[in-house]
């Protein structure tokens, strides 16, 4: 009798390595180096063990002096570890927007909004060729196949700027892979031959779980640098003194759940018709005993409750929600007569979470709370109450079930500026796509089409999401957030026309389009092939009185709505 | 309250208002006041323009001009107001001589459009959004194609085998795919038309064979698809084509009213 090989079940998310240059010899000498060659690889387990993680979660990135490792604003899934050389952190004052790739925009004054009369009649997606040229204090060279934005003048940035150098061993861009935040400073190569390991996420988040040093390396800076902030800025937090938010900071726990590929696994699923919310990774389960109050720092929660032999979805919350404080609130009110948690919370994609333990919550938080701000208390069962709290209830019967479901598996609850569409009000007269037109060079930027929920549609426009994926990986940061929360808008002159945008957005909302110059002719490099820009909707963002599209609607039918929340949509159907 | 109601209770207690304190006045002044007429007609004119006015808000959507559904509201209910004015300033009489029967005729012409279109407004998108799918208008025509193709595909294809089945599409289902129809009916909502398609097809189907049976269940259900795109194309055209008549029609009341103008200050020396 033949003997059956053993067959293992490769791990999913190494069925692509991260690069597959990362080979023996190059997993060896990361082992010998610090902090590497201090950490214990019998503490990983047999499905991920050191040497692996290394090897499909990680690669190995040269930069020359001067070339830009991470800007501040954008959004990445990797942190940084040096290697060789040093690279150096830019602190105060920023660099200026344009050397970051962006644009600064401002409103048009009266005299710019009359010009667009007579620059309406221009080519669509017209540029002149002065438009489109970058600062001068930065340059861009291919290598290795990637885009590499440099600064032209380094000693000037030295001079002008306050610069923190960091060498061989530091670590750098942990904080915002591991909460998918903005990152908070700029980062360039400062020797010529630099050598940074970048760790995606996964790995990151690996190391962390079975490497104590790395745990307390990467939780001390969090608390530190992004936890103090974040606490303050919280309303339940806001009466506390210092001393008592850092006892809060330093009982804190955080985690990721999902996938922060979630775009790319959410265009898969939707297309396969699998959507289920069985499927996403559980942050909280009903009925459990309720441990502390969860508190979303960035990312999506789906409130669920059993419903039959599934679960039907009667909220989401996003970024600077929290979930459990209701329950928790009842127990320290109502010790004698506990509850668990109501319902239950699963990360849709990813999500993000704080989590402030009960012991915290009843001796530091609720006591500074006046009774009439905490939550109601829950009228248990056999009190003759409701199963579900009013407070969650009211969401699904303001919006509907229907239409709730239908944003929640779209996930277009991403939106911060969704463009909807009443069907009911409209006349399909497309005058938002003619001032769209008008306003953007005579091309719109979205179709008045896309799926539809019930009576409401939701057009095919960018939603500026709370969560932009298409700004991760952008190579010269030509996409961008024109404020901090603010409008995601593109800078034509710094963008090559990659497509990584493109093929991230999962709402297919960017277009590429070939560009013209000012006498209509498409514009052509070297090879004589079209230079390619990538549009999208960008709000109106220089526009005074706010997106035209919005404006130009004579039946109030469409409306650009921030679907984080639900209240505004609610209060927008009730109209 | 909500938004759209209160605006609707707002605008129509301004316009009973506004319409009493115009009869008011005109009872008090349109026999006493000199230059009554002139009066009426210089404010029914700046009312015209201010009505005009609004299609040129459309067309500049990048200025600060406020957003174009206040400007729609002004619009309907100045609308209404304007109608009393232009009765006022005829004192309640009926207009005389060729050109001011013109100019009646064609402001009777706008308001009525005007009218027709609120009301088509209000009705049609409620009904688009119940059938047919959500289909923009430019993608009916190749929608339609595609359908035509598909349904001569199944009956006259190389996989087609009945002649039955041929000859019934030849004869009445061609004729239905080749272009838009019925648009009258779907104005109204009458189902009639198609409903009568799909029971001869059903007819043909009791009697086919097993192949001809899922032909024509393919063809019935394109035969819907097609309606859906039809009731589509004659409700969105319908919202489309009233603006061709009413916008029109204010260009040629307004050269008209300038020619009234011209001609009252030419032999009247100014209105009297």
């Amino acid at each position: 009798m033949p003997a059956i090989a053993a067959m293992l079940e490769r791990p999913q998310r190494w069925d692509a390595a991260f690069s597959p240059e990362m080979d023996d010899a190059a997993v060896e000498a990361l082992m010998a180096t610090a902090p590497f060659r201090d950490m214990d690889a019998g503490k990983f387990p047999k499905r991920t063990p050191l040497r692996d993680i290394l090897r499909n979660d990680t690669r190995i990135v040269n930069f020359r002096k001067g070339e830009i490792v991470v800007r501040q604003g954008d959004y990445g899934t990797s942190a940084f570890l040096i290697l060789r050389g040093a690279a150096r952190v830019v602190l105060r004052p920023d660099l200026p927007p344009s050397v970051l790739g962006r644009q600064a925009r401002g409103k048009k004054n009266i005299f710019r909004a009359l010009a667009q009369l007579w620059n309406g009649r221009r080519p669509p997606e017209s540029f002149r060729c002065a438009d489109l040229m970058p600062d001068s204090r930065i340059g861009a060279r291919l290598e290795q196949e990637r885009v590499r934005v440099f600064l032209q003048d380094v000693p000037r940035v030295l001079d002008q700027h306050r610069t923190e150098e960091m060498t061989a061993g530091d670590f750098f861009g942990e904080i915002a892979a591991l909460s998918r935040m903005p990152r908070t400073s700029t980062v360039f190569a400062d020797s010529e031959e630099t050598a940074l390991l970048e760790i995606r996420w996964q790995g990151l988040r690996d190391l962390m779980k079975f490497d104590d040093a790395l745990k307390a390396h990467i939780t001390r800076i969090y608390r530190e640098r992004a936890l103090a902030s974040y606490l303050n800025a919280t309303p339940i937090f806001r009466r506390l003194d210092k001393v008592q938010l850092g006892r809060v900071a330093e009982a804190v726990e955080f985690a990721t759940f999902g996938d922060y590929d979630w775009s790319g696994d959410y265009k898969r699923l939707a297309q396969a018709g699998t959507v289920r919310p069985e499927r996403e990774p559980v942050i909280v389960t009903e009925g459990d005993y309720p441990n502390g109050v969860v508190l979303l720092r960035a990312g999506f929660g789906r409130v669920s409750q059993k419903a039959g032999g599934g679960e039907r979805t009667l909220n989401y919350i996003g970024a600077g929600q929290s979930f459990g404080l209701r329950e928790i609130a009842h127990n320290w009110r109502k010790g004698a007569n506990p509850v668990n948690f109501q319902y239950s919370l699963r990360a849709i994609g990813y999500a993000h979470v704080l989590v402030v333990p009960v012991p915290v919550m009843e001796e530091i938080v609720l006591p500074s709370v006046p009774a009439s701000e905490l939550p109601a208390l829950i009228e248990t069962a056999d009190e003759g109450g409701p199963s579900a709290a009013p407070a969650q209830r009211a969401p699904r019967e303001a919006v509907g079930a229907e239409l709730l479901e239908f944003l929640t598996e779209n996930r277009f609850f991403n939106g911060t500026a969704t463009m909807m569409i009443d069907l009911d009000r409209c006349t399909r007269c497309d005058d938002c796509v003619r001032a769209c037109a008008s306003t953007h060079d005579n091309n719109p930027r979205f179709l008045r089409h896309g799926p539809v929920g019930g009576r409401v549609m939701v057009a095919n426009a960018c939603m500026h999401c709370a969560d932009p994926v298409c700004m991760i990986g952008c190579p010269t940061g030509a996409i961008h957030r024109e404020s901090f929360g603010g409008q995601v808008v593109i800078n034509p002159a710094t963008c090559i026309g990659c497509r990584t945008c493109f093929n991230n957005c999962p709402y297919d909302a960017i277009r590429m389009v070939e560009v013209r110059d000012e006498t209509g002719e498409f514009m052509v490099d070297e090879e004589m092939k079209p230079i390619l820009k990538a549009t999208k909707c960008d709000l109106c963002v220089e526009n005074a009185g706010g997106p035209a599209c919005q404006r130009a609607c004579p039946h109030g039918a469409l409306t650009r709505i921030n679907l984080n929340r639900l209240d505004a949509l609610a209060g927008w159907l009730q109209k | 309250m909500r938004r759209f109601r209160r605006q609707h209770l707002l605008g129509t207690t301004a316009l009973i208002v506004a319409a009493i304190a115009a009869l008011l006045l005109h009872r008090a002044f349109h026999r006493t006041l000199p230059d009554y007429a002139f009066v009426t007609g210089w404010i029914l004119f700046a009312a015209m323009l201010v009505l005009a006015v609004y299609n040129a808000r459309k067309k500049l959507p990048f200025l600060p001009l406020g957003n174009s559904e206040s400007w729609l509201q002004i619009h309907i209910y100045l609308g209404f107001f304007t109608v009393l004015l232009f009765f006022i300033h005829l004192n309640f009489r009926l207009p005389r001589g060729w050109l001011d029967i013109s100019l009646a005729s064609l402001f009777a012409l706008v308001a009525a459009s005007g009218v027709a279109g609120l009301f088509l407004s209000r009705i049609l998108p409620r009904r688009l959004s119940t059938r047919g799918g959500e289909v923009i208008h430019e993608q009916i025509a190749p929608l339609r194609h595609v359908l035509k193709t598909e349904s001569e595909m199944i009956a006259l294809g190389p996989a087609a085998s009945s002649p039955a089945v041929a000859e019934f599409y030849t004869r009445r289902l061609a004729p239905f795919f080749a272009g838009p129809k019925n648009a009258w009916a779907h104005l109204f909502e009458s189902r009639r038309p198609v409903h009568s398609l799909l029971a001869e097809l059903e007819d043909l189907r009791r009697t086919g064979s097993e192949a001809e049976r899922g032909a024509l269940e393919k063809l019935a259900d394109l035969v819907r698809r097609k309606d859906g795109l039809d009731y589509h194309r004659a409700l969105q055209l319908t919202l489309k084509l009233w603006l061709f008549i009413h916008v029109p029609l204010t260009y040629a009341l307004l050269i008209f009213t300038l020619a009234h103008i011209a001609i009252v200050f030419a032999f009247s020396g100014g209105a009297q």
